[in-house]
């Protein structure tokens, strides 16, 4: 197994508060790794620091083989990663094609190489209709599009995404979502994903849930989905006094919210049994299978915060 | 190389393409034209003919202190107005997308700098060339070539001079607020202490003092000489080499410090010493700044 991020017990300390306090993980090469928190978790700085953009105050991150020095500028970790900040940098009076190929140029590639990097982002990211636009006249959309080509202009093998849909519209989130994705399977670069759309979360492979500098919970979506979160039934009664005898003749707990009965299901499979027993009383019913919402809101919860 | 000649080129066409700043580094320069036209020209005039005959060539020469002032003016705005880009991208976080590819603090600042160094010297021939029409429109004569080189020689020390003074300043500000009021009063006070706004010697002996003693104006000092020379000669051939010097002194043409007149190369030792110990302090600074 091939680590793209190695971080062991690192610690950012801003006077006598703990940013991040003595957290480790490793990111595999090739995966989508989405790093979860609430604001002011610790998921910025992190982030800051593997970017090379801050400076830890102890542990070891090693990326791509590099070790993060404090002490010099990082150019071997740099030329392998890309960076889609929170918010839109690029030069507002500069067209897309111009803010990119300037940044590509910081990288040292020779002409021939920027050209073929920027079709083959543009392909990728369908630039063909914004690149001769400048940059401050684009839609949220389409800036995002530009600064993940900006990311991506020198072909990086790790790219870090800090919250890259936030304030998208869907379908805008879809798009961006399908190409990363694209671009992740086609060049098995690694993805690391800071975001607060957990149906983004969903999707990795590995998840760390952060929480006042420290490691929460780890795992994949369906190990966490399994601990932290639970498949439930909602039910419509034909009856809702023969419904409500019903589950306490069973005792069964339940919630009730505008005349929709929620009970949790230890599995989905329990929902057939259950079905099957009272279909008589039932009008409707819906499975809903646990999310990474719950699985937040409850390692949150369980830590006191939510 | 390569990286932070297209981090100049970017710093370059970012400046050029915002207007407005465009516009506000040479607002101190415009608000100078407009002084000059109203009353400045007129009170330099008057002054003159109280010692010699009024001619046309009398026109030309106070034209020519005119544009000596816009000219080492137009070097301190124009530069300053370019290290607004630096200034933006640290408080917008531009500098953070910079800083993940290969490149150190160091070299985004030197970019900075030259875009600053480039900026000031393209505004500042641009400003040239329009002051010669303007000279020449006014009745005046184009530049001898030999003056001509002179004056590019002195307006690119000018430039660097401006370029490392700016900056100094910029070096303690980072926000576009503070830039912003740091701009007003740079353009503010640059007037007055080049003595353009009013002439050296309508001010009291410390306000003389202090702006013999600031650097910058001594770019003044010298384009205005350059400029004048020929002129002066003509303007002022009948008349007593003591009030052609008393006229030098309060028109800030030459400086008089303690009794003694500063000649050109003791100006040109200002300049670039200024221009030496300002660089030492501000890479010092720079890299307490970023320890």
């Amino acid at each position: 197994m091939t680590f793209a991020i190695k971080v062991e017990n690192l610690c950012k300390q801003y006077g006598v508060h703990n940013a991040v306090n003595g957290i480790s993980f490793t990111v595999e090469q090739g995966t989508l790794f989405a790093f979860l928190g609430a604001n002011g978790a610790g998921k910025s700085t992190t982030i800051e620091i593997l970017c090379t953009l801050l400076k830890k105050s102890s542990g070891n991150v090693t990326i791509n083989g590099f070790k993060l020095d404090v002490s010099n500028d990082n150019a071997d970790i740099r030329k392998s990663i890309g960076v889609v900040f929170q918010q839109s940098l690029l030069d507002t009076r500069l067209t897309v094609r111009e803010n990119i190929l300037h940044r590509g140029r910081t990288y040292g590639l020779s002409k021939t190489q920027l050209a073929e990097n920027y079709q083959f982002v543009s392909s990728y990211l369908h630039l063909d209709d914004i690149e001769k636009q400048k940059y401050g006249t684009l839609s949220g959309g389409q800036k995002r599009r530009a600064d993940i080509a900006r990311a991506l202009i020198h072909r990086p093998t790790i790219l870090f995404l800090d919250e890259p849909t936030t304030g998208l519209d869907p379908q805008t989130r879809q798009f961006v979502w399908q190409a990363i994705k694209q671009l992740q399977q086609e060049t098995n670069m690694t993805v690391f994903l800071t975001t607060h759309y957990m149906e983004e979360a969903a999707v990795a492979h590995q998840v760390i849930v952060l929480k006042q500098g420290k490691i929460v919970a780890q795992g994949t979506p369906d190990a966490l989905k399994t601990k932290y979160a639970y498949d439930s039934m909602a039910l419509v009664f034909n009856n809702n006094i023969d419904g409500v005898k019903w589950l306490e003749d069973h005792e069964i707990s339940y919630t009730v919210k505008q005349e929709i009965y929620t009970i949790r299901l230890d599995s989905t499979l329990q929902a057939l049994l259950l079905l099957k027993k009272a279909e008589p009383l039932i009008a409707s019913f819906e499975v809903i299978k646990g999310t990474m919402d719950d699985v937040f809101l409850h390692i949150m919860a369980e830590e006191g915060v939510a | 190389m390569e990286a932070l000649i297209s981090l100049v080129q970017r710093n370059s066409k970012v400046f050029r393409r915002d207007k407005t700043q465009v516009f506000f580094s040479l607002l101190s320069v415009i608000i100078v034209i407009v002084l000059y036209a109203v009353f400045l020209q007129k009170m330099q005039v008057d002054a003159i003919e109280r010692i010699t005959v009024a001619t046309p060539e009398l026109i030309t020469m106070v034209n020519e202190w005119l544009v000596a002032g816009l000219l080492s003016m137009i070097a301190v705005t124009t530069t300053l107005g370019a290290y607004g880009i630096a200034i933006k991208d640290q408080e917008t976080k531009a500098q953070a997308d910079f800083l993940t590819a290969p490149l150190s603090r160091a070299t985004i600042q030197m970019s900075y700098v030259l875009n600053a160094l480039i900026i000031g010297s393209i505004f500042s021939f641009i400003a040239l060339i329009g002051c010669e029409i303007f000279i020449v429109a006014t009745g005046g004569k184009l530049l001898s070539l030999g003056h001509f080189v002179q004056v590019l020689g002195i307006l690119f020390l000018s430039v660097l001079l401006a370029s490392v003074f700016n900056l100094f300043l910029s070096l303690f500000v980072s926000t576009q607020n503070a830039f912003s009021t740091l701009g007003t009063i740079v353009g503010t006070v640059l007037g007055f202490l080049c003595g353009v706004y009013v002439p050296l010697g309508a001010l009291p002996g410390f306000a003389q003092n202090l702006i013999m003693y600031f650097p910058i104006s001594h770019t003044t000092v010298l384009l205005r000489n350059t400029f004048m020379e020929s002129s002066i000669t003509n303007v002022f051939k009948d008349v007593p080499a003591s009030y052609v010097e008393d006229y030098k002194i309060n028109f800030g043409i030459v400086y008089e410090l303690q009794g003694n007149i500063l000649s050109t190369s003791t100006s040109i030792i200002v300049i670039v010493g200024t221009i030496l110990v300002l660089a030492i302090v501000s890479i010092l600074l720079f890299k307490r700044k970023y320890k």
